[in-house]
């Protein structure tokens, strides 16, 4: 499912423009990384795609459904946000509730929405933490858990605000494990976060955000390979992009083969 | 400045213990990161320097921790806190609420300490520009970013110059250069002030570039101690849960293919990653 | 509105008050409207104290809208119920087999009297005052720290509970809960929201009392503060004229009531 973005300007109530005028196009089936400096309007910006923020100006629009038109309910059977904070997110008293809420509000049976919610915490490595209550699981938990309830949703579009942050190693392995069988259902799978290394190896293209707009969009190896606008967005090359370029070796790799392949060719 | 001796340590309703016999000792003007999967035990560990663990969360303690030659479990919190800054790993619940701006947020714990109000404005408005918010002290704390509330919490503990201070995963929510200049700003603190700085983070290329030393918890337990150098390159590691930098990874890896001489030591940094590729396997 | 205060900033004359003065106002405000006898006196220092003062504050609008919030549906529910059902009272309005009592109807009217001056007092310090300032004020009257922070979370409970509301109702409607529509709707997403409301604003004190602790607010010793408080010798005399008038009005009361 496609989201087009046109002209969106976004003023918070206490009077802070957060957004000036962004365009983006996203079509269906797209894995795209959203990343810039903190304060960029990121969070802003994502929060659009389901209508928990409506356009001061400018209009959203997923799947040819106007956010202005739907109401949040509507729009979160097509996109899943998944918070910054989990602890925005999460309300139930078990984590099982948790995860169920989503697919029972979609109208799934209860047998349905039991198979989703298993499915979805399995996923995440939670599935024997079900009968706990979320306010006992850590933070790095909480943020998983958050993540199985909207992935329980199965919605077309999966929106991930900051995935990896407090994860160790296994967890932002797991994640990547998600973000790859989510991209190969054909979903769209749009995240936000700061870890460019994590970026670079499970996103075909990257957005770049400072100031409420929209500095660089396109493939990430070419993105990463544009050092002016990284450091206007306050965003560090990847560690495989600043190796080869101090080896003064051509390209961007993205993942550590890659990186060694161009090694093998520059030796030839 | 830190003294840990056989510290064990066991939440309230928890059965097995969240630190087990730790014995660590962190000199003056040190920066000491400590890495481990999660669940390992490094919140914990903060808040047991910072005297959280067992004034506040109770608790069975046994062993000893001292900081600046105070015994931590004998002294209360009200004494430690402004010593000891602590700078939690959530960065969405340390906001006090009772300030209204993001200046007097980030100088609440000055007034507490009784600094006077001149010297006060002066290291907050320093603080601010320091963690990179010098144009956002009007604000309300809460109108904020992640990133820029994870910021106001740095902020707010710096802006005490506790002699010791312990980190929490601080830079989880910060953009890359927002994480590069906190290295650099705490190795500052600690190099030029003498300030004692306990980082725990899961971001394997700054400590490696930071870091004095680096401590590896797992279940509870030390399980590695020594410089970056060795640590991060240490094949143990992924058996703890942890990945090494991604210069590490490639360098295995172009030692497997032959392509790098596997008889010296892997780098860590990209300082040490560039002449390791560029010298060549002798044929 | 920010996430925990009800201030709004207007720079008007009652923002300027030191708010130890505007605690002496509301104190004044609420003793009157209580201790003078009568089911009218409430209303007499609401219409002639409480709302002028709203008025002067510049804060009328909010401040109508939240009371009448509140104590409308307090007041149709007392007004029936008492009215309705008062045992053995004089039957004066008939509806159908039900009748209004006199004394039910006084009774209601008192009780909503009260409502609205303790309810328009508090709002009226809660829009006009910062709840930081009228810490620090206390502090530096020697208050005991534990009595501050009281005085700072009360005065945030009802910010605070409305913007965890907010925070879960957007949880629910992210994840396909229909809130948005006709008030049936809204009152049916209000019931799943209660239990994490209560439980939420738990773990909320728990660590904002760590938060706190860590920014060594229980530390003895002297405290300074940034924000500068302003006070005049007219503010302070007024005070003492304050404290007079309750309690006068104290007496007046039991006086009035013999
Ligand atoms: N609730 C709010 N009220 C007012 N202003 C806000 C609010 N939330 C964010 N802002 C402001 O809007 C701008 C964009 O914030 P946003 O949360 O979208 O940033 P972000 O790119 O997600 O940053 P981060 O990486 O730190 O999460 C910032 O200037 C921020 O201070
Ligand atoms: N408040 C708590 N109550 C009970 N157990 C806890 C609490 N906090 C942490 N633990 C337990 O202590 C261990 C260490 O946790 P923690 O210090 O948070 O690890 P880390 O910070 O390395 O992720 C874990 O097994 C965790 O379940
Ligand atoms: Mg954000
Ligand atoms: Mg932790």
């Amino acid at each position: 499912m496609n989201i087009i973005v046109s002209a969106l300007s976004f003023t918070y109530p206490s009077g802070v423009e957060a957004l000036h005028g962004v365009n983006l196009a996203i079509a269906a089936g797209e894995a795209v990384a959203i990343l810039g400096e903190n304060g960029a309007g990121k969070t802003t910006l994502v929060k659009h795609f389901n209508g928990l923020l409506r356009p001061t100006r400018g209009t959203v629009a997923v799947g040819g459904w106007d956010t202005r038109e739907h109401s949040v309910a509507q729009m979160a059977a097509r996109a899943g946000y998944v918070f910054q904070n989990p602890d925005d997110q999460l309300f139930e008293r078990t984590v099982q509730a948790e995860v169920m809420f989503g697919p029972h509000n979609l109208g799934r049976t209860a047998a349905e929405a039991g198979a989703a919610a298993a499915d979805a915490l399995a996923q995440v490595g939670l599935a024997a933490q079900s009968g706990a209550n979320p306010y006992d699981l850590h933070l790095s938990e909480r943020k998983l858990l958050a993540l199985a309830a909207v992935l329980a949703m199965h919605t077309p579009v999966v929106v991930l605000d900051e995935p990896t942050t407090g994860q160790d190693a296994r967890g932002v392995a797991r994640i990547s494990g998600i973000v790859e069988a989510l991209k190969a259902e054909g979903r769209t799978v749009i995240a936000i976060s700061h870890d460019v290394d994590f970026c670079a190896e499970h996103f075909d293209r990257v957005v770049l955000m400072a100031g409420g707009l929209i500095l660089a969009d396109g493939p990430a190896a070419d993105v990463f390979a544009r050092a002016d606008d990284l450091r206007r967005a306050d965003v560090e090359p990847p560690q495989l992009v600043r190796l080869a370029s101090a080896l003064g070796l051509l390209g961007a790799p993205l993942r550590t083969e890659q990186f060694v392949d161009l090694l093998a060719q520059a030796r030839l | 400045m830190i003294d840990i001796q056989g510290l064990t340590y066991t939440y309230p309703a928890s059965e097995t213990p969240a630190l087990n016999g730790i014995d660590l000792t962190v000199p003056e003007g040190q920066l000491c990161a400590v890495i481990g999967a999660n669940g390992a035990g490094k919140s914990t560990l903060c808040y047991a320097i910072a005297g959280f663990v067992p004034h506040f969360y109770n608790g069975t303690l046994t062993g000893r921790v001292t900081v600046a030659g105070r015994d931590v479990v004998a002294t209360p919190l009200a004494e430690l806190a402004g010593e000891i800054g602590l700078v939690f790993a959530n960065p969405f619940n340390q906001i006090t609420g009772a300030r209204f701006t993001v200046r007097e947020e980030v100088a609440f714990g000055l007034e507490n300490l009784g600094v006077p109000r001149d010297d006060m404005l002066a290291r907050v408005d320093a603080a601010l520009a320091l963690v990179g918010l010098a144009g956002l002290g009007d604000r309300s704390p809460y109108a904020l970013s992640g990133g820029q509330q994870q910021r106001v919490a740095l902020a707010s503990v710096i802006v005490m110059r506790p002699r010791v201070l312990v980190l929490d995963e601080p830079t989880s929510q910060l953009d890359p250069v927002g994480t590069r200049e906190v290295f650099e700003t705490l190795a500052g603190l600690a190099q030029a002030g003498g300030t004692t700085v306990v980082l725990v983070e899961h971001k394997p290329e700054w400590i490696a570039v930071h870091a004095d030393r680096v401590v590896v918890l797992s279940a509870g337990r030390v399980v590695l101690d020594g410089p970056p150098a060795e640590v991060l390159a240490a094949p143990e590691l992924s058996g703890y849960g942890l990945a090494p930098t991604r210069y590490t990874q490639a360098a295995r890896l172009a030692v497997g293919r032959g392509l790098a001489p596997g008889d010296r030591p892997l780098p860590v940094t990209l300082e040490q990653a560039a002449p390791f590729f560029t010298d060549r396997v002798s044929p | 509105m920010s996430a925990f205060s009800l201030y709004v900033d207007r720079n008007s004359g009652l923002n300027r008050l030191n708010p130890l003065t505007m605690l002496a106002l509301i104190g004044f405000c609420l003793v009157a409207g209580l201790a003078l006898p009568g089911a009218w006196a409430p209303y007499a220092v609401f219409l002639l104290a409480i709302l002028p003062l709203a008025a002067g504050g510049r804060v009328l609008r909010p401040f109508l809208s939240a009371a009448l919030k509140i104590v409308l549906p307090f007041a149709v529910s007392v007004t029936l119920i008492q009215g309705l059902f008062w045992t053995g009272g004089t039957p004066i309005v008939h509806l159908g087999p039900l009748s209004l009592k006199r004394e039910g109807l006084i009774f209601a009217a008192q009780s909503t009297g009260r409502i609205l001056a303790v309810l328009g007092s508090f709002l009226l310090l809660a829009l006009t005052t910062r709840t930081d300032a009228l810490m620090i004020a206390l502090a530096q009257h020697g208050a005991p720290k534990s009595l501050t922070y009281i005085v700072l979370a009360t005065l945030q409970i009802a910010p605070r509970f409305q913007a965890k509301a907010n925070t879960i109702l957007d949880a629910q409607r992210a994840r396909g809960l229909e809130v948005e529509g006709g008030i049936g709707r809204r009152v049916r997403a209000l019931i799943p929201l209660t239990i994490p409301l209560v439980l939420g604003s738990i773990v909320d004190i728990e660590e904002r009392a760590i938060a706190l602790e860590a920014r060594a607010f229980s530390r003895s010793g002297p405290k300074t503060s940034l924000l500068v408080l302003r006070d005049s010798h007219m503010q302070r005399i007024g005070r003492w004229v304050l404290v007079g008038g309750m309690i006068a009005a104290v007496i007046l009361g039991i006086v009035l009531r013999r």
